[in-house]
């Protein structure tokens, strides 16, 4: 009857839903439960009255009527936590028995309750490195500790992570997700390696699962590689998979790469470079990029994926040559010292290389490289050799030639500047000789001419001369244009400070990010995730950060998970009447079938009469003003109470002894190697 | 945060729009989506997110036997919650409406498929998926209910005298049985059956990733232990697994598992190898597993190939012939020893120590598959075909000669399958070669070649101890390298083998027994003996993958 969308008759829906909640049969409570959204999407007045009922509910005996009423509580007011608190503990206890998609509902719920309520004690120590005033102290208190302590969750948190561990064994993906993304969120690193198993479990499913998991094991992998490296061969590419798996699959292998023995990283290296052979040209692209990931993230390999590049370049596939030349740009400019010899290699392969876009891409690095080692250079020879074949290049290799042409006058012009000023006379003569020497190492195969006749002009400034000649014959504008620009700003050889800025800037290396980084905003198992940033830059419609972990000090009490009796009136912001209260109560006490919303098991256990919840009530009530006086205490006192002295010794340096002191140090280096 | 299920589509073969089903809000018509889904290239991903829509909706799809299955949202939510709900809504259609899954069954069953998808999901989020439950509280009526009846004779209250929308009066009434324990979802109350079956299916799909050299990369095995039962009552069985090396570190064989709800996953962990469960009524997935065929390669240089024993070997050469145009591929086929454990049938054969000696006993030459199948003593080898994807540059195959089998060449798909039917598919070698025709205009060759991928030789695999492709390329040195070359480009990279094999598993697990719990079962009339049966299966779609 829920279902019929006519406002008019939403009381009576909602009084058919107090009927049912009270029913004997937990079919009915549960139906009741699952028609709470539909009336309050009919007619969102009827709101207190549904969260009333909703609040029995949420304590109902039977787990599938609990878990209808969570899925119900997050549609309608996911934000009111204050109604979980006495209920907490029974639902965590019930999850397990749930239906999967209730266990889901809980999971969403449990892991935003978390975050709500207990504050986070394990990274406090770690990461917030005295953010507040109130922090620093306890992080000092806490300094004194041993590790173990350090990681102590607090027990009902510990209650949930532990039950819901038998769910990461569930047929459900996405269970297997939703309880992943509460020990990633929520949990120590010992939780979360257990949830990686599972994870990767998932990758058995059907390929579009496959898919969705992927992209969790890819946020979950780029926190913590190392744990996936026993993995490793899962994440071979097959050759009948989609795009998206293998691109996935191929960031995988890159992200846990840096964290493998030598044997795995020999497997994936081999597998990239299969991969780089491929057909298709994105899977080339891919697998190269993750080649270029490979050696940047790990310094020892990547001289061998250099060479595993370079060896492409000699491929005749030309698509296949300019993206690993691409890539191996990138990994020379991040260490440009170490590669000149890379760079001449680079230079024999103009010989061969065919491809445009490869040979321009060889001759910007020898542009960039024409500054080292003064004269014994090989970009002028280089120069010298493409000046010859100038004409039949691409354009795209035109405008490389000259900008190179370029470089090399221009080194030529600031070399010859400081010579001149140190000493006056023919440096014309070594200048000569060198690149010579340089270009007889490099390259025989172009059979140089060694008596090379000195000319009156220096070799260099005829070669810029003459380059300068043929470009401006050429057909392409751009080309002409760019020569034009480059002759006005060599024009004065004397003064080169302005050519110097514009073609000797540093470039900045650059970074190829894992591609997923972007997303790792996102919560796990949430859509946003796998759309990324398509989705806008706040995730999809509706999506919610999970909140940040309470403070220390604001969380409520932990005594609220009590019992259902204890209804503290903690904060301001619990708005129910206490009337409603009582009316929830003797609701509840008046159910015949499941009155015991005790801690759990122990079903039918805790009976109470009315009388006696009212005077508990009213005597709770009263501590509660003493509670929250000393509210904030309280966490102190937990962390700080073996190390008083301690603590004292460090805020006011009264009466310690120096041995003390050196404990602290030793615990603060500890804990740094923690961090 | 809470997304909600909109709607659920289906379209059939041709793309039409064959069902609309609303759960909430106002999401777009089929006709709508379609075209939308459509200009997403192929393959498409199964979760499409579309901006430019209003409000912008998540289309879920999946294609299951030619039919489309659209679920779109409008808000965020799980992207697994309503992938697996699409998987549930398949299997349940399945179930009810009978396999395969055709446009034309769910145009006549519309009633049917209405309700049972009404029953699913309520406002937009998942309700009961459970296929017994949904039993109780769909009515299905006519022929097909006869047929559904028939399987689970008589005396099922929850069958006829449930209306569609209130079956939850009809069960909690429906006896003592239900009200004085703790229901189980997904067991239906009062089940009868005259005669008491239980099957066990155990289906391993095969995943292994070869070197050039034949040396295997990795091998996984991925489980799944399918169980039919058909038994009266209650029963609590016992489901006792063991494998090749016995019952001790069974949990570092059967890696990763996942189990239905119905498991008591305490018990696993305690004695893994035994499960215990109380079944639901009829055919479900009770746990699925992997098995790391290769189990101590991680992190050594391995030379244990030996230990992975396929029914199929396979060896790829390729830049064959004068100007290594042709490649060639080479199969061996081996004998596989039987899983030796023949069907668990007899209602005498109740006590485990009997069966599993009677297994035992029988292992090395039988192999027999319990209920269906064929009843030869060895494992059958079937369905063996392998599918070698070509390169987008090969024109033609010009020349494809297979000493045994038949082969067909798909240009559309670009690759080359032979097919091996079951009656040459016995033990021995079969060899396929092939020559490959590549682009007409040698220009292209020539020319700066962009389009193509060619490869100098290479060391692969530097841990392959031997490279085949080599052998052939230094005879031919004084041949037109520069042709060898680019051929090369046109060879295949890789080949994958599929399989099935009855009555073997790659993974050696069997089942030692199957017990029922006389003491915890309740409704099963004293003295009644179930049959039992234990399937093995190995299958490989296109698993085997050798590299070249």
């Amino acid at each position: 009857m829920s279902g019929i969308r006519v406002p008019v008759i939403s009381q009576i829906v909602s009084l058919a839903i107090k009927k049912g909640s009270g029913d004997m049969s937990p079919f009915v409570r549960k139906a009741a439960a699952l028609a709470i959204p539909k009336c309050y999407r009919l007619d969102p007045n009827t709101s207190p009255q549904l969260l009333e009922y909703l609040s029995a509910l949420l304590g109902d005996k039977q787990y599938y009527v609990a878990g209808a009423a969570v899925k119900a509580f997050m549609e309608i007011c996911p934000e009111r936590i204050d109604l979980v608190h006495k209920h907490y503990r029974s639902l965590v206890k019930k999850l397990v028995d749930m239906d999967e998609w209730s266990q889901l509902a809980t999971l969403r719920l449990m892991s935003i309750y978390s975050r709500k309520c207990f504050p986070k004690r394990t990274r406090r120590v770690r990461k917030t490195n005295g953010v507040q005033a109130f922090y620093e102290d306890e992080e000092e208190g806490e300094e004194e500790e041993t590790v173990e302590v350090v990681q102590v969750l607090d027990p009902d948190l510990e209650l949930l992570l532990k039950s819901i561990k038998p769910l990461l064994q569930s047929r459900n993906s996405a269970v297997v997700v939703a309880v992943a993304r509460c020990y990633v969120n929520l949990a120590t690193p010992e939780y979360i390696s257990t949830a990686i198993g599972p994870l990767i479990a998932l990758l058995r499913g059907p390929q579009d699962i496959q898919h969705i998991a992927l992209y969790n094991i890819v946020s979950v992998c780029i926190t913590r590689p190392e744990e996936f490296v026993k993995y490793a061969s899962h994440f071979l590419v097959h050759s009948t998979d989609p795009p998206q798996i293998w691109e996935l699959k191929l960031e995988l292998l890159t992200l846990i790469f840096p964290h493998c023995d030598a044997h795995i990283k020999s497997l994936i290296l081999n597998e990239l470079e299969h991969f780089s052979r491929s057909s298709d040209q994105e899977l080339v692209r891919e697998a190269l990029g993750a080649i270029g990931r490979c050696a940047q993230s790990d310094a020892r390999t990547s001289a061998r994926c250099l060479r595993l590049l370079l060896n492409q370049i000699t491929s005749l596939d030309g698509n296949l040559v300019a993206e690993s030349l691409t890539v191996i740009r990138h990994l020379i400019q991040q260490d440009p010292g170490s590669h000149t010899n890379t760079v001449i290699r680079l230079a024999k392969n103009l010989d061969t290389a065919t491809n445009s876009r490869a040979r321009a891409t060889i001759i910007w690095l020898i542009g960039e490289f024409a500054g080292i080692n003064g004269e014994n250079n090989i970009a002028p020879d280089v120069l010298r050799i493409l000046a010859k074949g100038f004409a039949d290049e691409a354009e795209q290799v035109k405008l490389q030639i000259v900008l190179l042409a370029a470089k090399v006058y221009l080194h030529h012009l600031n070399r010859s500047d400081v010579s001149i000023e140190v000493k006056k006379p023919t440096s014309t003569v070594p200048h000569d000789h060198l690149p010579i020497e340089g270009f007889a190492e490099m390259d025989e195969s172009n059979n140089l001419d060694p008596s090379q006749q000195p000319e009156p002009e220096h070799p260099i400034a005829s070669l810029w001369n003459y380059i300068l000649l043929l470009a401006r014959y050429d057909t392409s504008y751009d080309l002409r244009d760019r020569t034009r620009l480059y002759k006005t700003l060599l024009a004065v050889p004397s003064s080169t400070q302005l050519a110097s800025l514009m073609l000797l800037a540093p470039k900045p290396a650059p970074h190829t990010p894992s591609p997923s980084e972007s997303r790792t905003g996102f919560t796990l198992g949430s859509a946003s995730l796998v759309v990324g940033g398509d989705g806008g830059l706040h995730g999809l419609r509706g999506y919610e950060a999970l909140p940040k972990w309470i403070e220390a000090g604001k969380e409520p009490d932990p005594s609220l998970r009590e019992s259902d009796t204890t209804k503290l009136e903690y904060n301001e912001k619990r708005v129910i009447p206490a009337g409603d209260r009582l009316d929830s109560a003797i609701k509840d006490s008046g159910l015949s079938s499941s009155p015991s919303k005790t801690n759990g098991v122990g079903a039918g256990g805790k009976k109470k009469t009315l009388d006696d919840w009212l005077a508990e009530d009213e005597v709770e009530e009263e501590d509660n003003n003493v509670d929250e006086d000393e509210d904030d205490e309280d966490e102190d006192d937990e962390d700080e109470d073996d190390e008083d002295e301690s603590e004292g010794s460090d805020d006011e340096s009264s009466d310690v002894s120096e041995e003390e002191g050196e404990d602290s140090d030793d615990d603060n280096e500890h804990d740094r190697l923690v961090k | 945060m809470d997304g909600a299920i909109e709607a659920l589509y289906i379209y059939d073969e041709h793309n039409k729009p064959l069902l609309t089903h609303t759960y909430t809000s106002r999401p777009l018509t089929a006709s709508q989506l379609l075209p939308l889904y459509l200009e997403h290239p192929v393959p498409r991903p199964n979760l499409i997110y579309l901006p430019n829509t209003s409000p912008p909706t998540l289309l879920f799809n999946l294609t299951h036997s030619n039919l489309l299955f659209f679920i779109t949202s409008s808000s965020e939510i799980e992207p697994l919650l309503a992938l697996e709900f699409l998987h549930r809504v398949i299997d349940i259609l399945e179930e009810f409406v009978g396999t395969p899954l055709l446009a034309q069954k769910i145009e006549g069953n519309y009633e049917i498929v209405a309700q049972l998808l009404n029953e699913m999901c309520d406002a937009g989020s998942v309700s009961t998926t459970e296929p017994n439950a949904l039993r109780d509280l769909v009515e299905v009526e006519g022929f097909l209910g006869k047929l559904l009846g028939g399987i689970n004779i008589p005396g099922k209250p929850g069958f006829t005298s449930n209306s569609s929308t209130s079956g939850m009066s009809g069960i909690s009434s429906a006896g003592t049985l239900t009200a004085n324990t703790p229901a189980l979802p997904w067991r239906r109350a009062n089940v009868r059956h005259t005669s008491n079956e239980l099957y066990v299916d155990l289906v391993e799909t095969l995943s292994v990733t070869l070197a050039p050299s034949g040396r295997p990369l990795a091998a996984f095995a991925n489980g799944t232990i399918a169980f039919t039962s058909k038994v009266s009552g209650v029963p609590d069985i016992i489901l006792n697994l063991s494998t090749r090396s016995g019952q001790q570190n069974f949990n570092h064989v059967m890696e990763l598992p996942v189990f239905h709800p119905c498991v008591r996953l305490a018990r696993w962990r305690e004695k893994p190898g035994e499960i215990s469960f109380i079944p639901p009524d009829g055919r479900f997935v009770l746990a699925g597993y992997e098995v790391d065929l290769l189990p101590f390669t991680n992190g050594k240089s391995g030379t244990n190939a030996s230990n992975l024993k396929l029914p199929v070997n396979i060896e790829v050469k390729t830049s064959l012939g004068l100007t290594g145009s042709d490649f060639e591929v080479r199969l061996f086929i081996m004998k596989v020893s039987g899983q030796g454990n023949s069907s668990l049938s007899g209602s005498s054969s109740r006590s485990s120590s009997q069966v599993g000696g009677l297994g035992r006993a029988s292992s090395g030459f039988s192999g027999g598959l319990g209920g269906s199948g064929g009843n030869s003593t060895t494992p059958i080898l079937e369905d063996l075909v392998v599918t070698i994807p070509l390169p987008g540059d090969v024109r033609n195959l010009s020349e494809i000669k297979a000493s045994r089998g038949d082969t067909t060449y798909n240009p559309g798909e670009k690759n080359l399958e032979w097919h091996l039917p079951a009656k040459d598919a016995s033990t021995g070698g079969a060899t396929l070669r092939c020559t490959v025709v590549g682009p007409l205009s040698d220009d292209n060759f020539d020319g700066n070649g962009f389009r193509l991928d060619g490869y100098y030789e290479e060391d692969t695999y530097q841990l392959a101890p031997v490279k085949a492709i080599k052998t052939m390329d230094g005879t031919d040195e004084q041949k037109d390298l520069k042709k060898v070359a680019l051929n090369k480009i046109l060879m295949p990279s890789s080949a994958n083998v599929s399989f099935a094999v009855k009555g073997w598993l790659a993974s050696g697990i069997k089942v030692d027994s199957i017990i029922i719990d006389t003491r915890k079962s309740r409704g099963l009339g004293d003295g009644v003996k179930p049959y039992r049966g234990v399937k093995y299966l190995t299958l490989s779609r296109g698993g085997v993958e050798i590299r070249c």
